[in-house]
């Protein structure tokens, strides 16, 4: 058990980290593949044509996250569909990889860390672009004293967004090798007629489906979708009304 | 009592939070099911906001867990 949990907090590397890392470069792959042979298709297609297959889905996946970037941020922000989308597919990607037996690359702190940063970045680039110099009158709001409040409370987007990827990838993780493991014993236990090393795999296929489903598909899908509506909450937060700017520029 | 035993029992401690949590998410659902009881054709919505809530509320939970497995098994 010291195994499971402790190398993905450790600096060193060791076999588990090394499986997150493996497993976060296929996700990787398998999106850079994906991408290029959707914009090849897409630039083959015949623009008068009904699309099929592969280019069918991406345009629904496109058309989904536009249609959901323009319901909760508004127009403004017509350009963050694709970042939105590219985010989403990486999270459910490395939570299906899970189901291959890999550790999800979200087990490893790094990952979800560093899209938390990328939501954390966005936030205050947005606040920057739609507020200029008045964005730094924020760490001072009431008056000048909660100056120390504001900087402990700028960081909390970024950690819950990640401790939330980071705990649920881990904590399925974690409850999946516990089960595995003690049906290992079982099914020992009951073929220990057979050789050693073959005996441990009976029981393990009938009952760990279960799990897989709901820690790598549904919750997966779950907090991927949590993370964008986040996302895209909190980056639309930072810019002010769209009725006031058209109040602005009227007068 | 040495060290092992005060590490088993501050991660005790920690998961206690899932109390809390379920508490939450109970009153979650039956609010949710009293608006179903009023409005059956908003069903649907209903059960979408529920999803995304509940899992807005584990959070903590899972903050909990987090904590107790990096005191049993990090510190």
């Amino acid at each position: 058990m010291d195994k499971i949990v402790g190398i993905f907090l450790s600096p060193i590397p060791n076999d588990e980290a090394i499986g997150a890392l493996f497993s976060s470069l296929i996700v990787m792959v398998i999106m850079v593949i994906l991408s290029i042979i959707i914009s090849i298709m897409a630039r083959r297609q015949d623009p008068l044509k009904k699309p099929k297959g592969l280019l069918l889905l991406a345009e629904i996946g496109v058309n989904y996250f536009d249609g959901q970037v323009e319901e909760l941020m508004g127009r403004r922000f017509k350009g963050f569909g694709s970042i939105i989308m590219c985010i989403a597919v990486y999270i459910v990607l490395s939570f299906l990889i899970g189901l291959t037996g890999l550790p999800s690359p979200l087990t490893n702190l790094a990952t979800p860390l560093s899209l938390g940063l990328v939501t954390f970045v966005l936030i205050h680039a947005t606040a920057v672009r739609f507020n200029k110099w008045k964005y730094f009158k924020r760490y001072v709001d009431p008056f000048p004293f909660f100056l120390p409040i504001n900087l402990l409370s700028m960081w909390s987007p970024l950690l819950s967004l990640s401790l939330r990827l980071f705990g649920n990838a881990l904590a399925g993780w974690t409850l999946m090798s516990v089960v595995y493991y003690a049906l290992e014993s079982v099914s020992a236990a009951i073929f220990s007629m057979l050789a050693e090393g073959l005996n441990t795999i009976f029981i393990a296929p009938l009952i760990t489906w279960i799990l897989h489903a709901y820690f790598d598909l549904f919750s997966g899908v779950i907090q991927t979708l949590v993370f964008i509506i986040l996302t895209m909450l909190f980056v639309a937060n930072e810019a002010p009304d769209e009725d006031e700017m058209q109040e602005k520029l009227s007068i | 009592m040495d060290a092992q035993a005060v590490k088993m029992l501050a991660a005790a401690i920690a998961i206690l939070a899932g109390a809390a949590n379920a508490l939450g998410e109970g009153m979650l659902c039956s609010k949710t099911v009293e608006g179903i009881a009023r409005n059956p054709e908003a069903y649907k919505n209903l059960r979408t906001t529920m999803i995304l809530g509940c899992a807005l509320v584990e959070t903590t939970g899972i903050y909990a867990l987090l904590v107790s497995l990096l005191i049993l098994f990090v510190g």
